[in-house]
């Protein structure tokens, strides 16, 4: 355990150093949905999740802006290119927003 | 048209070839599917030719009216379609209850073709609606097993997935069922599926959610696929094969998928509340767990992190399964429905639901029906499963998982026969087109010059494959006439194929069951139209308001052909209905007027095979009506009554008092005295009925068919006989009985998904 | 002269000839009796053994005016003009007489026709006409239900004398009945009974408008066969082809059916639902082909049809046995060659069909609406009736390839029997180079199609370079 503890720093200092300016601004977008996404939640625990699908799709929405955004960064990290052969920072950007376009028509819909 | 047929797959290996420019051999792939297309609409045909463009059995009625529905009152006002013609006097919301995707489907191609000033009638649309799909599905296939092995394998499959039987019984021409397009969106889906796990790209990832949605909007088998995709995701996991790819074409696909499948009202919020798609959602979180843990590793790849990693990974699954089984607990999420139990434990529901269980297509498959519904396929599938297994990768994992759970699933009930069949053309198509390549690719130049051509070919579009199998072809070895004798054998063995497929279509699954043929000694046939004639009677010759109590198989097609209110159909969704209905059936007259009088009933309808010798009648199935109102009604009902002493259900003098004298009986022998001789002769039994000669008191005929196959008769009103009034008090006591029965059964697995999708539905419109 | 006229019969049926010298005579449709006009003798026929009554009236009309007469008036009585549907008069010759409604001042209930004759009838001299009407739903069922052995009884209530506003010196009716079971009928001397037939009179000098109740019940198990209504759908195509559809409800007007239905007696023997109708023949055109007969759930396979030489001769078996009360209702097409019934010279067209066609033996219509598909561009449409009919507003019809819509001549009548079953005409113009449009437009949007095709696969290759554009 204190491993565990004395190895954050250590982290810390890793992301900082090795992380580009331009995957810290995703980071920072996803920092953002993320709490979002837990304020919806706490929200509804504490008052109730009347509506149903209004909640839901405000929830979900935020998940899905999440994993959109890891994606993203999964797809423009440099590191990964080798992952993602076929695929360019642009086309993921791209694909980022299209599935943007799909999903938020669907929340639009579901949010009654 | 076996010609045809038979021409095709032997086009297959034909795409071999394919000269170096692209342009050939997209040529050829063009052509082979277009014929592939035609063949298998063309064998979907027969019963259109034989008979005529018409609607086929129970549930495609139901599926054309709604879609005439649909058609004449536009989408809106079908999703808000209260239908009081169904579940007297309860009422079915069909927008609600019904998956969409079939009807809409349909009715944007009449709408598309209206719009081109097409005249083209909604029943055609519907009628050939399944074949036309199959040519879809025969494209998917194709793009599935070309992303799973070779192009060459991918037309085999396309070829075998357009003409094989397990999947053409489900898609003739008047067979307008949701299978029909489900089997197209389950292969595209699949297809998008494998396409986004190779590339890693979130837009293929989209696109297999919309593929996903429409699959959700069109079966209810689309729990197939939201359970295996996450299966296939769990297995690699465990096998390390987790990838960056994986994780971006899962996540997005589920999440999606999530918020896609929720549109659908019949759905509703089931997705989140159910266990048959807590899998997805529990893989869901920890590939997300997984996902951070390699994140956290890769920002420091040092030895002590890995122990970590998969400790943290085991750590977050049980933490998952176990927030799974307390909140099932705690019944935030619902258990799993009788259905679904029912395929783990196949004897279940034979004990606790037998509405379930007297379906025929709900039984388990026996081994002959693998091989009529397969053939071939049925022996080559494992070969080409087993190369996948061999040369694995990511997509063959799928496959094969694909294939065991469809193979399990097939075992269980003849129905799923159908999620079975793609797979085994897919895995058909990856061995035939391994096999074929065997053989040709050694050829020496003395051969045919066309062969050693496709040898280059087979280099320069499988390099990757062909390097494993090198080793293997060489110690194959065949002599000089094996090779020919093999081509020859396995061409014969596709000849035959396609014979049966051919066959099996033509002589087991183009019978549109509402219209029969028999044939007479000198070949000619005779057309029995009873079920129309009673039909159509109906329509015509009573009130509006008719109520018709039938046994539930019926229930869609009185309310399609004969336009009139039925008490209980084919969407068996209140099992205490049907049962009360079972009640009446299998009660001696006077009991049977108080349930019927109860439920305001003014026709009576039975389907009574005894004097054609059809064998799909009421009596035949009567013992199934027993046993569900036994379920409901154990007081009234006991099933061993029905039964001789020796256990035997007969109808003869032999039979038991109770059956010689219950609703069912009377009405399927009322002065039955024709038929054969002697005078009276049951020919589906085989036996002289035993009761004879008595008297309706609460009913008469209305109407019988010419073949006595649908008998009509008509519920007297009260002052009609002889009989004291029942005062008003006491008639109403047993509705209220009826339904706090019906509430206090709903333990019962068909029931439970009701209130939820009510509750989702009127929060939409909020 | 005069007879008392029990009002309360329905079922009075007469048509009464007025001879009658006009001198206000053509356009003006008020017309006065005139004493001058004698009838000498009136053969009249009532045929009742179908389920229409066919009354045929053979006239000697007599000049007793001053001036040759032209014209003459014909009239029916107020109790029985709503059945009546049809009416035609024809001369010596057999040549149909032209026929008008008119009206007479102080007989506002009676309805009269005014008859042109062909040659004016000379001073004193005499004429032999011969009218036919057909009346519809005359013959009332009684009892009015029966159970299913039963036979079916029918009554029918008519004038026993010639109704007529002048003075008939000599008259004979033979009721036609083409049964034996009579369980009762009117008995005024001099009556006689021979099988199947009563005859009554000769009655002398009977008065005009002189009524008297002819009553007589008697067993009638012709198929009452009444179509309710029938839509007839014409669609005409240049190409060589007619198409005709019609929609047909059908019901059994006669006696209920009282009780349960019995398939056992049904099947024992042919005799057996004596007034119910197993099947019913309907004749088509010589020339017509691809015939089907479907109802809204599919095809009937009950029916067998054999050419012959001047008609096409359809044995039509309904789903089910038709008894008193019950309906049904099919469609039944089939399409003829243009070119029986098209004319044309240059550019102008002359339309030549039936309104009607023959759907039963002794049938009535209630209702009958024709639809005439004309094809797109047909313009300056005149139709010609052979008689009054009610033309509704035209509208247009879409269909395969159309962009402007067909022209859809649609009229209707109410009342129709056989005797109806009459060509009319419509003229129109349609220039010929409208036939090669369809034909273009499938060219042109084929052309089309491989141009998406080619401007697509060229775009295709344009995104892939953006693509490659891209990722570098």
């Amino acid at each position: 355990m204190p491993s565990v503890i004395s190895v954050i720093p250590k982290l810390y200092h890793e992301y900082t150093t090795k992380t580009s300016k331009k995957l810290k601004i995703v980071d920072a977008y996803l920092l953002y949905v993320f709490l979002t996404g837990v304020i919806q939640f706490v929200y509804c625990c504490l008052v109730g999740t009347f509506p149903f699908n209004s909640f839901l799709s405000g929830f979900i929405s935020c998940v899905s802006s999440f994993v959109l955004g890891v994606c993203l960064r999964l797809q423009v990290n440099p590191e990964n290119k080798n992952e993602f052969s076929g695929l360019s920072a642009e086309r993921g950007f791209a694909d980022f927003i299209f599935a943007h376009l799909v999903l938020h028509i669907v929340v639009m819909n579901f949010i009654g | 048209m076996p010609a045809t047929i038979a021409a095709k797959p032997v086009n297959g290996p034909d795409q071999g070839i394919f000269h170096n420019t692209a342009g050939f051999s997209t040529l050829i792939t063009v052509t082979v599917l277009t014929l592939a297309w035609l063949a298998g609409f063309a064998s979907r045909l027969f019963a259109v030719i034989r008979f005529e463009s018409i609607i086929h059995e129970f549930d495609p009625w139901f599926n054309y009216r709604s879609t005439a529905y649909m058609v004449e009152h536009g989408f809106y006002n079908f999703l808000n379609w209260f239908d009081e013609r169904a579940w007297y006097p309860l009422g079915r919301i069909v927008g609600g209850t019904v998956y969409p995707g079939l009807m809409l489907t349909s009715g944007t191609i009449h709408w598309f073709l209206h719009a081109l000033n097409i005249p083209i009638h909604i029943r055609d649309i519907c009628v050939f609606l399944a074949p036309v799909f199959s040519g879809l599905t025969a494209i998917a296939t194709y793009l599935l097993t070309s992303e799973l092995w070779s192009r060459g394998a991918g037309l085999f499959a396309a070829c075998f997935i357009a003409i094989v039987p397990g999947y053409s019984s489900r898609s003739v021409a008047g067979s307008y069922d949701n299978e029909g397009i489900a089997i197209f969106a389950l292969q595209f889906t699949y297809y998008l599926w494998l396409k986004s796990v190779k590339s890693g790209s979130v837009f293929w990832s989209v696109c297999t959610a919309l593929s996903y949605f429409y699959m959700v909007s069109a079966w209810g088998g689309y729990v197939f696929i939201i359970n295996l995709i996450p299966l296939h995701v769990f297995v690699l996991l465990i096998m390390g094969r987790f990838s960056q790819r994986l994780f971006v074409s899962y996540t997005v696909f589920y999440i999606i998928g999530l918020v896609f499948s929720m549109q659908i009202p019949f759905v509703g919020f089931q997705p989140i509340r159910t266990s048959e798609h807590m899998a997805a959602s529990g893989v869901f979180a920890l590939l997300m767990a997984v996902g951070a843990l390699k994140y956290l590793h890769s920002l420091n790849p040092k030895g002590e992190w890995k122990q970590l990693l998969i400790l943290g990974t085991i750590v977050a699954a049980g933490a998952v399964f176990l927030a799974v089984v307390a909140l099932t607990y705690m019944g935030i999420i619902a258990p799993w429905s009788g259905r679904f139990y029912s395929l783990w434990d196949t004897g279940y529901a034979k004990i606790h639901i037998p509405i379930i269980a007297s379906v025929s297509e709900h039984q388990p498959t026996t081994w002959s029906s693998f091989f009529f519904d397969l053939h071939v396929l049925v022996c080559t599938f494992p070969v080409g499963l087993w190369y996948c297994i061999k040369n694995i990768n990511d997509e063959r994992v799928f496959v094969a998982l694909y294939a065991l759970s469809a193979v399990y699933f097939a075992g269980v009930m003849v129905r799923l026969m159908l999620t079975l069949t793609p797979v085994v053309c897919v895995l058909a198509g990856i061995a035939f087109s391994i096999i074929l390549e065997l053989v040709l690719k050694e050829e020496d130049t003395t051969q045919a010059p066309i062969e050693t051509e496709e040898v280059k070919n087979d280099k320069s579009g499988k390099a990757k494959k062909r390097v494993q199998e090198t080793v293997q072809a060489q110690d194959q070895g065949p002599g000089l006439y094996a090779r020919p004798g093999t081509v020859i054998a396995f061409m014969i063995l596709l000849m035959l194929f396609s014979v049966h497929c051919t066959w099996a279509t033509s002589n087991a699954y183009s019978s549109p069951s509402i219209v029969l043929a028999s044939y007479g000694n000198d070949g000619s046939r005779r057309i029995l139209d009873d079920f129309r004639e009673a039909y159509g009677w109906l329509s015509q010759n009573t009130a509006e308001d008719a109520r018709i109590m039938s046994w539930w198989d019926y229930g869609y097609q009185i309310a399609g052909m004969g336009n009139r209110t039925t008490l209980v159909d084919n969407n068996t969704w209140n099992n205490s209905h049907i049962a009360l209905v079972g009640k009446a059936m299998a009660s001696n007259e006077t009991a049977a007027y108080e349930i019927m009088s109860m439920l305001d009933v003014d026709y009576v309808l039975v389907i009574f095979g005894g004097a054609i010798g059809y064998s799909g009648d009421d009596i035949n199935k009567f013992i199934w009506m027993v046993r569900i109102a036994e379920g409901e009604h154990p007081k009234d009902i006991h099933e061993a009554d029905y039964f001789t002493e020796r256990g035997e259900y007969r109808i003869d003098a032999e039979g038991s008092k109770t059956m010689l004298n219950c609703l069912m009986y009377k009405l399927s022998y009322y002065r039955y005295d024709s038929g054969g001789s002697p005078p009276g002769y049951d020919r589906t039994r085989n036996a002289l009925p035993g009761n004879r000669g008595f008297k309706l008191t609460y009913l008469e005929e209305s109407y019988t068919t010419e073949h006595w196959l649908v008998r009509i008769y008509r519920v007297k009103k009260r002052d009609e006989f002889n009989r004291p009034r029942v005062p008003l008090a006491k008639r109403t006591i047993p509705t209220s009985n009826s339904i706090s029965k019906k509430t206090s059964k709903r333990r019962k697995g068909l029931l439970k998904n009701k209130p939820t999708v009510v509750k989702g539905k009127k929060m939409r419109l909020e | 002269m005069s007879i008392e006229l029990p009002a309360k019969s329905k079922m009075r049926i007469f048509v009464v000839f007025l001879l009658f010298i006009s001198a206000i005579c053509g356009s003006t449709n008020v017309d006065t009796i005139s004493g001058e006009v004698k009838i000498k003798n009136v053969d009249r026929i009532i045929d009742c053994s179908s389920q229409l009554v066919k009354t045929t009236s053979k006239i000697t009309l007599e000049n007793t005016g001053k001036a040759p007469l032209k014209n003459f008036l014909l009239a029916v009585e107020s109790s029985v003009k709503d059945n009546l549907s049809f009416l035609g008069v024809k001369d010596s010759n057999n040549k149909d007489l032209r026929l008008s409604e008119t009206v007479v001042k102080g007989y506002g209930d009676v309805r009269f026709y005014r008859v042109d004759l062909k040659d004016p009838l000379n001073v004193g001299s005499t004429a032999v006409v011969v009218a036919e009407a057909v009346l519809t739903k005359a013959l009332q069922p009684y009892p009015t239900a029966i159970t299913q052995q039963e036979d079916q009884l029918v009554k029918f209530i008519g004038n026993l004398y010639f109704f007529s506003p002048y003075h008939v010196t000599s008259q004979k009716t033979n009721v036609i009945l083409n049964t034996k079971t009579i369980e009762s009928f009117t008995k005024v001397k001099p009556f006689s009974q021979l099988d199947g037939t009563l005859v009554y009179g000769a009655y002398a000098n009977i008065g005009p408008f002189t009524e008297k109740e002819l009553s007589v019940h008697f067993k009638n198990n012709s198929p009452f066969l009444t179509v309710s209504r029938i839509e007839r759908l014409i669609e005409v195509s240049h190409w060589g082809n007619i198409a005709i559809e019609e929609k047909i409800e059908i019901e059994h007007t006669g006696a209920k059916l009282k009780g349960p239905f019995s398939r056992y007696d049904y099947q024992q023997d042919h005799h057996s639902g004596p007034a119910s109708v197993r099947s019913y023949k309907t004749f088509l055109p010589a020339s017509a082909a691809d015939v089907y007969y479907r109802d809204t759930n599919g095809n009937i396979s009950t029916s067998n049809m054999k050419v012959k030489k001047d008609s096409v001769e359809l044995d039509l078996r309904p789903r089910y046995p038709l008894f008193g009360g019950w309906k049904t209702h099919y469609t039944l097409g089939y399409n003829v060659p243009s070119y029986e019934y098209l004319y044309h010279s240059g550019n102008e067209y002359l339309l030549k069909m039936r309104v009607i066609d023959h759907v039963v033996d002794d049938m009535q219509v209630d209702e009958l609406v024709t639809k005439v598909i004309l094809p797109e561009g047909a313009h300056s449409i005149k139709a010609n009736f052979p008689y009054p009919l009610t033309r509704l507003p035209d509208t247009l019809h879409y269909t395969y390839l159309d962009t402007q819509g067909r022209p859809v001549i649609t009229f209707t009548k109410r009342n129709v029997v056989e005797n109806h079953i009459q060509d009319f005409q419509l003229r129109y113009t349609f220039p010929t180079i409208f036939m090669l449009r369809e034909p273009l437009l499938v060219v042109a949007s084929l052309y089309t199609l491989f141009l998406c095709v080619i401007i697509y696969v060229r775009l295709d290759f344009s995104i892939h370079k953006e693509a490659h554009v891209k990722a570098n």
